[in-house]
């Protein structure tokens, strides 16, 4: 039995499938290949599968992450990936394997890219803009315990890069706390950003471009 | 690609994936080289439609056609529904997400009555007319609308919206259809020029082109066929199994749905001719699928979607022939490849030692009976052709075998129903309570459960109950109280259904046209998704029947008389009038029919099929 690392995307309408139904969609996609995943043992074997961090819903993925056993070692790494990309669904595409270098804890953020755009051609940009030059965003996020926490994103955000900006598209990167610890869903960001607006009159798009180590490296 | 307008309220939706489209195997053409486009909507949320057989069936075989497209279309939750209206989104196909109006033919199975207000709901939610009427002299003004599955055995409630009808099964003369309406779309047919070349295809019935005249008493004098239609309409049957289409897949969806499983049917119609079960009489003759085609398809579908569960599906699996040599051949690929085979609809009776091991193989599943009535005078009246011994002698295996739930089922408000039958039901569970605790080597510090479900009966049409009234609200509320009031022991739980839907479904079982005016009247005031209990409007239907002058007794509690003409008499299912009259009388006597395969009883099913029958194969009668 040998562990391997697989990226993949999760982009398109993929992007409504929320983590639940993600699992149970790529064991599915396992059954239709040859790749002899592990199964536990005991009455009810199922697959051992890990992810890096799960996605909020309606967030797309570039470089998601899925950890896996296989029983028979000897089986090719590039046939994990082409044999799943043979059976896989729109929107998500396996892009690479290795063997996994860092436990999946050690996962501390993620570098996001936003792009909000107005229908109703009214300014966006500069309220948006504004709210960030306060440096006080603030979210209410709900803890495992069930209290509702409120958070200052920005205390907590890294890296804002504006990459297009005219006066109904905005276009922007960052960087969030991501991980086992401590994570802030980019959509209560975005949410918070928006507040002044009605939601039905903006359209919007996060993407995660990749998962971070401590050291701002890519996880791997 | 999603349409920006629905895609920007995608995100404001409850479990969005119901709507994009895009699981394993659903099927995307170019429509620009399409002849026919189809929309083959369930009439209820995604999760129940997605479970249902005949939607895979029927997608696969219009989509095999290279010139057809058929896509699927579930009624919107409410919430997803809200938001259509108010960003005026019209419903739409999952695959294309284009509008059902740009389709050529739009499709719905009627699984049950308390659908059809759903069918008027997303008929406007795709801005077409819900009147037949209405629907423009062309053609190309509005998709053909088309109606199936087992609601057409009466298919009168929905007459004045439902262009045609599909009456019985619809693998062959569903593209008889399509390939008619491509014939008429080329030379821009009226839409009644199409329709009444239709009616000449066996199995369709056209609605408008009939007329009915009532008596004073409510009761029809004369059903009239117009234009050269048919007086009487053939349900279609299916002669061999082994060789009709059968799917290679199954989209698999993304969101859990009802049944997420590879199903597969092993055989049509049932030997076992219970009176009240209108499936038993609708289905015939049986006609079985061989062991080796069923275990092939399985496994490629298997194979196609990744499922790790395979589901046998029939009105009564264990009475197929060769259920143990069909379960022996799935085992023998299925085990290896982790998948969990089970059977959902097991007779008692047949139940043996070899099955029960055979399935205890896989994976352990719970043990569910109907016995459907208390005591044995009131089954030998329903034919439900078990003994108390029988079930208790089953109860008696399986606890032996460490199961400790049991659930029953029984119907309450059956025909000729007293208090003792009643009560029995509570005899009948205690009994099996004491059935565990006589086990001598049962499980140390283990209690027994025994849940009973008890429903009410809803007369049906093409059954022999089709004559009788149905008990009032009153009376079933009664007979509920007097049995929560004998149960004695906590081991023992009831569950009931609700009275209110049951009376609804029987006034539109056997209902007529009359009742348009109140389907449309309701789902005016707000009426859809009856069959959920929090969405059912009681009061609304109820205020609808008033203000269309319609008495709901007249068609949920009145018996007929043998003689009178019924709504769905121009229906022929193959079952002959004679039978279904010798069987209620019998019934009244509380004489038993045997069971197909041990004696012919002469239903007539069988001249819709070539005169074949597959439970005459052994012990020919004839």
């Amino acid at each position: 039995m040998r562990s391997v690392r697989i990226w993949f995307t999760k982009k398109d309408t993929a992007k409504y499938i929320s983590h639940l139904d993600l699992t149970r969609c790529l064991i599915r996609a396992f059954r239709r290949t040859d790749i002899p995943l592990w199964y536990t043992e005991g009455f009810n074997p199922h697959p051992h599968l890990v992810f890096g961090l799960s996605l909020p819903l309606g967030v797309e993925g570039e470089r998601e992450i899925l950890d896996i056993r296989l029983d028979d070692e000897s089986y090719n790494n590039e046939r994990v990936i082409s044999e799943l990309n043979r059976v896989t669904v729109p929107g998500i595409e396996f892009l690479k394997i290795a063997e996994p270098e860092y436990k999946p804890l050690f996962i501390t953020s993620g570098l996001y890219e936003m792009k909000l755009s107005s229908h109703d051609n009214s300014n966006i940009k500069d309220d948006i803009l504004n709210k960030i030059n306060t440096k006080n965003i603030i979210i209410h996020k709900k803890t495992k315990k069930g209290e509702i926490k409120e958070i200052n994103v920005s205390e907590h955000i890294t890296d804002f890069n504006i990459l297009k900006n005219d006066d109904s598209d905005l276009h922007f990167s960052f960087i969030l706390p991501a991980g086992n610890d401590f994570t802030i869903n980019p959509i209560l960001f975005k949410d918070a950003l928006l507040e002044n607006f009605s939601q039905e009159n903006i359209s919007w798009a996060i993407v995660r471009k990749k998962l971070l180590l401590k050291d701002g490296t890519e996880f791997r | 690609m999603l349409h920006k307008k629905i895609e920007s309220v995608l995100p404001l939706v409850q479990k969005s994936a119901r709507y994009t489209g895009g699981e394993l195997n659903s099927v995307v053409k170019d429509k620009s080289k399409i002849d026919i486009r189809f929309a083959f909507c369930f009439p209820d949320t995604y999760e129940i439609g997605m479970s249902h057989l005949g939607l895979k069936i029927l997608y696969g075989l219009i989509n095999s056609r290279e010139n057809f497209w058929c896509e699927r279309v579930f009624a919107p939750d409410t919430d997803m529904e809200e938001i259509m209206r108010k960003n005026n989104i019209p419903l739409f196909g999952l695959e294309s997400h284009d509008s059902l109006k740009d389709f050529d033919a739009v499709g719905f199975t009627l699984q049950y009555e308390l659908s059809f207000s759903n069918v008027l709901n997303m008929l406007d939610l795709a801005d077409i007319p819900v009147r037949t009427k209405n629907r423009g002299e062309y053609l190309k003004d509005n998709p053909v609308i088309v109606a199936g599955g087992p609601c057409v055995v009466n298919p009168e409630p929905l007459a004045d919206f439902i262009d045609c009808f599909q009456i019985g099964e619809g693998e062959e003369v569903m593209l008889e259809f399509l390939d008619l309406l491509n014939e008429h779309k080329a030379k821009n047919s009226t839409r009644k020029e199409f329709l009444i070349a239709a009616s000449h295809i066996e199995g369709i019935y056209v609605p408008s082109l009939y007329s009915v005249s009532y008596n004073e008493d409510g009761t029809i004098k004369e059903f009239t066929a117009n234009e050269g239609a048919p007086s009487v309409i053939n349900k279609r049957v299916v002669s061999d199994l082994d060789n009709i289409y059968y799917p290679e897949n199954f989209v698999v969806p993304f969101v859990e749905v009802v049944h997420d499983r590879v199903v597969h049917e092993i055989f049509r119609g049932c030997i076992r001719g219970c009176r009240f079960c209108q499936a038993g009489f609708w289905y015939r003759p049986i006609r079985e699928k061989s062991v080796d085609t069923i275990s092939k398809q399985s496994q490629k579908i298997a194979c196609e979607t990744g499922y790790d569960e395979l589901s046998l599906c029939s009105l009564s699996s264990s009475d197929y022939t060769k259920i143990t040599e069909l379960l022996e051949s799935l085992l023998s690929w299925a085990t290896p490849q982790k998948i969990n085979v089970a059977l959902p609809s097991l007779r008692i009776d047949n139940f043996s030692d070899e099955l029960r091991e055979k399935l205890a193989l896989v994976r352990r599943s719970g043990l569910t009976f109907a016995a459907e009535a208390g005591t044995q005078r009131l089954r030998d009246v329903i034919n439900k052709n078990i003994t108390e011994e029988e079930i208790l002698g089953t109860c008696r295996k399986a606890f032996e075998g460490g199961w400790t739930a049991v659930k029953l089922y029984f119907m309450i408000g059956l025909p000729t129903e007293t208090e003792e039958d009643v009560k029995g039901i509570n005899e009948l569970c205690q009994k099996v309570v004491e059935e565990f605790y006589s086990n001598p080597n049962k499980p140390k510090g283990k209690t027994v459960s025994v849940s009973a479900g008890v429903s009410s009966f809803v007369p049906k049409p093409c059954t022999p109950f089709q004559w009788e009234p149905q008990a009032t609200r009153e009376e079933i509320t009664a007979k509920q109280q007097l049995l929560k009031d004998t149960v004695t022991s906590k081991k023992i739980s009831f569950r009931f259904h609700t009275t209110d839907q049951i009376f609804l479904e029987a006034i539109f079982a056997r209902g007529d046209r009359k009742l348009c005016d109140v389907i449309e009247t309701a789902w005016k005031n707000g009426c859809s998704f009856d069959s959920w209990d929090d969405k059912f409007k009681y009061d609304v239907w109820m205020d609808a029947f008033k203000k269309c002058n319609i008495d709901t007794e007249f068609y949920a509690n009145r018996r007929r008389s043998y003689d009178e003409i019924l709504p769905w008499d121009h229906i022929n299912s193959g079952v002959n009038k004679s039978f279904l009259i010798e069987e209620n009388e019998k019934a009244k006597k509380a004489q038993t029919s045997q069971n197909c395969r041990e004696k012919c009883n002469g239903c007539g099913s069988n001249k819709l099929n070539g005169g074949k029958c597959d439970a005459l194969c052994k012990n020919m009668v004839h």
